[in-house]
């Protein structure tokens, strides 16, 4: 069993879209309707219910040192986002029927039997990964293919990702493996280099990431947020000035009540 | 896990699975994801009016082409409607209580009202929560577990608890011996429930990633509670009751407008702790109903206190301070769906230390810079999802300039 989750080195996709297909065809997944978003060359915009796996195409008008655009101002970022099934999870903390679990993989699974379509999960997660389908009521996200996992397989993404972009393993080793690697494009002297959620150190907010990134840009760019938080840890604030708020409420009922007798005797 | 689709229902499917029924079975995780018309699957993507090369990724605060970064909350208008009726529901409840332990004789009428108000308003309140489940048949699963991390989970039980309690007190508060006590003792513990019925739904709206909502924590509490007291003061004053009652009523209903008035202030104060956060409570829709909700209390608050008590005065404060309590709740829940619609109000305020680093204290966003470094305000307006082609580009023509037909200067 053990720690299982993803390393994504966005500096080695290409945007071939491979992980999102075998994700669709592997989990039987509906397509979203052929709508072109007109944003890039990015045709399926962002996670959701029946988008598992996103590739963002990020175009900046900054030039890198890696890429050659014969002299022009402008580079390509891509990054294969998924489910970052962090090790406290805002949709797991938030819902409120059992349905989204943790499994003994130590990723976050949705049983699609048990969720009533509430919703909650959906404005918990400080990533806006999980989403509800409208016509079926269900929230939905990536499972880390639970069911290859059972298998001892390895998730259909990083099985059909061609340039070992994204990779699936234990997790302690694969952050070993991105520490090495984020050095290694130091040296390159590719300095903006940085990984994205890989510990709770890192990003104390959500505990670390099972399924973390390495960037060469500010999170922004890519769609992530600098410094998420699962809300819960922020939610004791919110009762304790509920209670202050009962505790006034009770007050003004009974004198309400005392002064109105007074009154009316 | 497809016992509920049959072969034939496989044919009839045209939604991009490419599975053919003959070779195969839906048996994936996410086979059973149902899909009525494929068109209307996902319709949230929008044609972005942008170029993806100049969208301002370099900017000091850079987006994904202005896409928004979290998810929309997916609740519709039975939510906000049923903060207003589970806030009556919950103040009535104790104002009931309150008046059975300590009114005595004389406000017996008073504490069965409420209990009425209270009755009905859980039964409502149930009937807008299951309105609102993409699938209404599983409410149940609600009561599978406790879970106090989520303040929906706690919600739920507290609610099915005081329209228990509620309806016990109903049946039994009138009998004689230890049914009777029974029913006593029902009252009083809707009353007791009453308490977090009014105030939890603001603890579940602040415990989410929508930046407004989180950001105004603190306040949203007191907003939701005492503009519970006004709803139900302002309810039971509308139905028929003894003069009696009048000055139990008013002086709950006032102070309830009163602190709804000042815990307003109070969320727009924490609110403007950045101009992103403040943004959807003074501006567009959103911004308009906060504005209306405060004329309303304030407009019913001065015809109460008005001398020279008259029936229409009564009537109309009651109805005002209704509407108040009404369109507060529609007013953030519309202010939280704009703000998560705002990459910005997600980013900056986490770039400002107010995301994780507010409860753990640690000095550096994920990548390597610290936090609080100046960031510049946007002052325009943030262009909002549009629905379809069409109002794209009916937008973009409205913006084109008119040829010139007439004369010439």
């Amino acid at each position: 069993m053990g720690q299982k989750g993803f390393f994504t080195d966005t500096t080695l996709c290409i945007g071939c879209k491979a992980c999102e297909v075998a994700c669709k065809q592997w989990n039987q997944l509906p397509d979203d309707g052929f709508q072109f978003t007109g944003m890039s060359y990015d045709n399926s915009g962002h996670l959701g219910s029946s988008t598992w796996r996103h590739v963002a195409f990020v175009e900046r008008p900054v030039p890198s040192p890696t890429q050659n655009t014969a002299g022009m101002a402008f580079s390509w970022l891509m990054a294969s986002d998924v489910c970052k099934h962090c090790q406290r999870a805002g949709c797991l903390e938030a819902c409120p029927t059992g349905a989204i679990i943790r499994t003994e993989f130590d990723t976050v699974y949705v049983q699609p039997d048990v969720c009533n379509g509430c919703g909650y999960c959906v404005t918990a997660c400080p990533f806006g990964v999980i989403d509800r389908r409208q016509d079926d009521g269900r929230a939905w996200k990536c499972t880390l293919c639970y069911d290859r996992l059972g298998e001892d397989m390895t998730p259909a993404c990083a099985k059909a990702c061609p340039t070992a972009s994204i990779q699936f393993g234990d997790v302690d080793e694969l952050r070993e493996r991105a520490h090495r690697r984020v050095e290694q494009l130091h040296d390159k002297g590719l300095d903006a280099a940085y990984l994205y959620g890989a510990d709770a150190e890192n990003q104390p907010g959500t505990g670390g990431l099972n399924a973390f990134f390495l960037l060469v840009d500010k999170p922004e760019v890519y769609n992530l947020p600098p410094d998420p938080v699962v809300p819960t840890m922020k939610g004791k604030d919110a009762w304790t000035s509920m209670g202050w708020g009962a505790l006034g409420m009770a007050v003004v009922a009974i004198g309400a009540v005392l002064l109105g007798r007074e009154v009316a005797r | 896990m497809s016992d509920d689709i049959r072969p034939e229902d496989l044919e009839k499917r045209q939604d991009g699975r490419n599975i053919d029924s003959r070779l195969g079975v839906l048996a994936g995780e996410g086979a059973q994801q149902r899909v009525r018309g494929i068109d209307e699957a996902n319709p949230s993507r929008d044609l972005l009016r942008t170029r993806p090369s100049q969208s301002g990724v370099n900017a000091e605060s850079p987006s994904y082409y202005g896409q928004p970064a979290i998810k929309e909350p997916v609740w519709i208008w039975s939510i906000p409607l049923y903060f207003y009726v589970g806030g009556v529901a919950g103040a009535a409840s104790v104002l009931g209580a309150a008046a059975d332990i300590f009114g005595g004789k004389r406000m017996e009428g008073l504490g069965r009202r409420c209990r009425w108000v209270g009755t009905a308003g859980d039964i409502v309140s149930s009937g807008l929560l299951i309105y609102d489940l993409g699938r209404p048949e599983r409410f149940l699963n609600m009561l599978r577990v406790f879970r106090p991390t989520s303040p929906m989970s706690v919600g739920s039980w507290v609610l099915v608890g005081s329209g228990a309690m509620n309806t016990a007190s109903l049946l039994f508060a009138g009998r004689r011996g230890w049914l009777g006590r029974a029913g006593e003792g029902a009252a009083i513990a809707a009353g007791f429930l009453g308490l977090p019925l009014a105030g939890y739904t603001a603890v579940l709206i602040a415990n989410t990633a929508v930046p407004v909502w989180q950001a105004t924590r603190k306040s949203l509490p007191l907003l939701f509670m005492s503009s519970a007291m006004a709803g139900a003061a302002s309810l039971l004053e509308l139905l028929p009751h003894p003069r009696r009652e009048e000055r139990v009523l008013h002086l709950f209903g006032s102070v309830g407008k009163v602190g709804e008035l000042l815990a307003g202030v109070a969320v727009q104060h924490e609110a403007s702790r950045m101009e992103v956060l403040e943004r959807p409570l003074k501006h567009g829709p959103s911004g308009t109903l906060w504005k209306a909700a405060k004329v309303c209390t304030a407009a019913s608050l001065a015809l109460g206190v008005w001398p020279g008590q008259r029936k229409w005065m009564k009537v109309a404060g009651a109805l005002l301070g209704s509407a108040g309590a009404l369109l507060t709740r529609f007013s953030v829940f519309r202010a939280g769906k704009a703000s998560a619609a705002d990459p910005q109000a997600t980013f900056q305020p986490q770039r400002q230390g107010m995301g994780a680093a507010e409860v753990t204290g640690h000095t550096h966003a994920s990548d390597g810079k610290p936090f609080k470094f100046p960031l510049p305000v946007l002052h325009e307006q943030p262009v909002l999802p549009r629905r379809g082609l069409s109002a794209a580009w009916h937008q973009e023509s409205e913006q084109e300039p008119e040829p010139s037909s007439g004369p010439s200067p």
